[in-house]
């Protein structure tokens, strides 16, 4: 696995889009899944994908091939989801106020209920609402929090990531898990 | 908050990241069965952990990889296999040219020779009479 990932870089280098083919398909969900945690669209975060794999295109001759290229890569994707955020401060959709129902079905998830709606209802709404929380972190904590809990990196992968010592990610993640836990606590209180 | 609440946040942290030792996981456990609002605390904050976890991955819009293949700059790899697919009849020609031109530059060669040499041999064929 790591060496065929090698040998394909290493065809990559030479300008061989068959063999980046391969490796946009081994990654294209991880990379989507930070982009779309990360901005909480899924045209934008689409868009974040495919500009991510054309950089790492662009610059694969900068990439060193004894380290890890899932590394490099997630940190192209996070610092692309980062400069869009910055670039259209405050967003639109993301601030938009939850719809009562929803918080209705994460009410009834967090207290265990018994009148447990639609399995499905239930799931779709409580990603909604959980992205509307990842959504309301400082940029800095939801990197931490979305490679660690969506992508499940190691804490040493996230620093290496995010070019930050381990300390600051255990931080960034505490920090991050504590305020959603503010949050959640919350909609417990309007119970 | 307390600094006696805060040391325990922090023992909480270390036990959601799986790296308590066993004795402050007893530590944590032992504290949190009399202080509620410790439990409540660690059980939120668990709670928080959990919702993340159960956070579907989802997966990349259709056609991505052909996408991005079509954004990608040309493949310069392949130019000469390229042009030679889309042009057969020069290549073809092009590649009978080398071996004729040869063929003639060798004829002329030949003449040339002969010509020197008066009776028909190649000059390049003369071995040395004398070896030592």
């Amino acid at each position: 696995m790591e060496q065929k990932e090698k040998r394909l870089i290493r065809r990559v280098k030479k300008g061989d889009h068959q063999a980046f083919a391969e490796l946009v398909d081994r990654y294209k969900n991880s990379v989507f899944a930070i982009c779309l945690r990360m901005v909480g669209n899924r045209q934008e975060a689409e868009d974040l994908s495919q500009e991510t794999f054309i950089r790492a295109y662009k610059h694969i001759d900068q990439f060193d091939n004894d380290r890890n290229f899932s590394t490099w890569l997630f940190r192209i994707a996070t610092n692309l989801s980062i400069d869009s955020l910055r670039r259209k401060k405050p967003s639109v959709s993301l601030d938009a106020e939850l719809p009562g129902a929803e918080g209705l079905a994460l009410k009834e998830l967090l207290s265990g209920g018994e009148t447990m709606p639609d399995e499905q209802i239930v799931r779709a709404e409580m990603e909604k609402i959980i992205q509307h929380e990842i959504s309301l972190l400082p940029e800095k904590y939801r990197s931490a929090v979305i490679l660690k809990y969506i992508e499940d990196l190691s804490l040493k992968e996230i620093s290496e990531i995010m070019g930050i010592p381990v300390g600051t990610v255990k931080t960034r993640i505490h920090r991050g898990r504590e305020m959603l836990r503010k949050h959640m606590a919350a909609f417990r209180g309007e119970k | 908050m307390s600094d006696a609440h805060k040391k325990f946040v922090s023992l909480m942290n270390k036990v959601l990241d799986e790296e308590a030792t066993k004795e402050e996981q007893r530590l944590l456990d032992a504290h949190i069965a009399d202080c509620s609002s410790c439990r409540v605390h660690f059980h939120e904050l668990r709670q928080s952990a959990d919702l993340l976890n159960r956070l579907v991955h989802p997966q990349a819009p259709l056609n991505f990889t052909k996408n991005v293949l079509d954004k990608l700059p040309a493949d310069n790899r392949h130019a000469v296999r390229n042009w030679v697919s889309r042009h057969p009849l020069y290549a073809a020609m092009a590649i009978c040219a080398l071996p004729m031109s040869l063929m003639m530059i060798a004829a002329r060669r030949q003449t040339v020779y002969r010509d020197k040499n008066g009776n028909g041999q190649f000059i390049l064929l003369k071995m040395p009479e004398n070896r030592s």
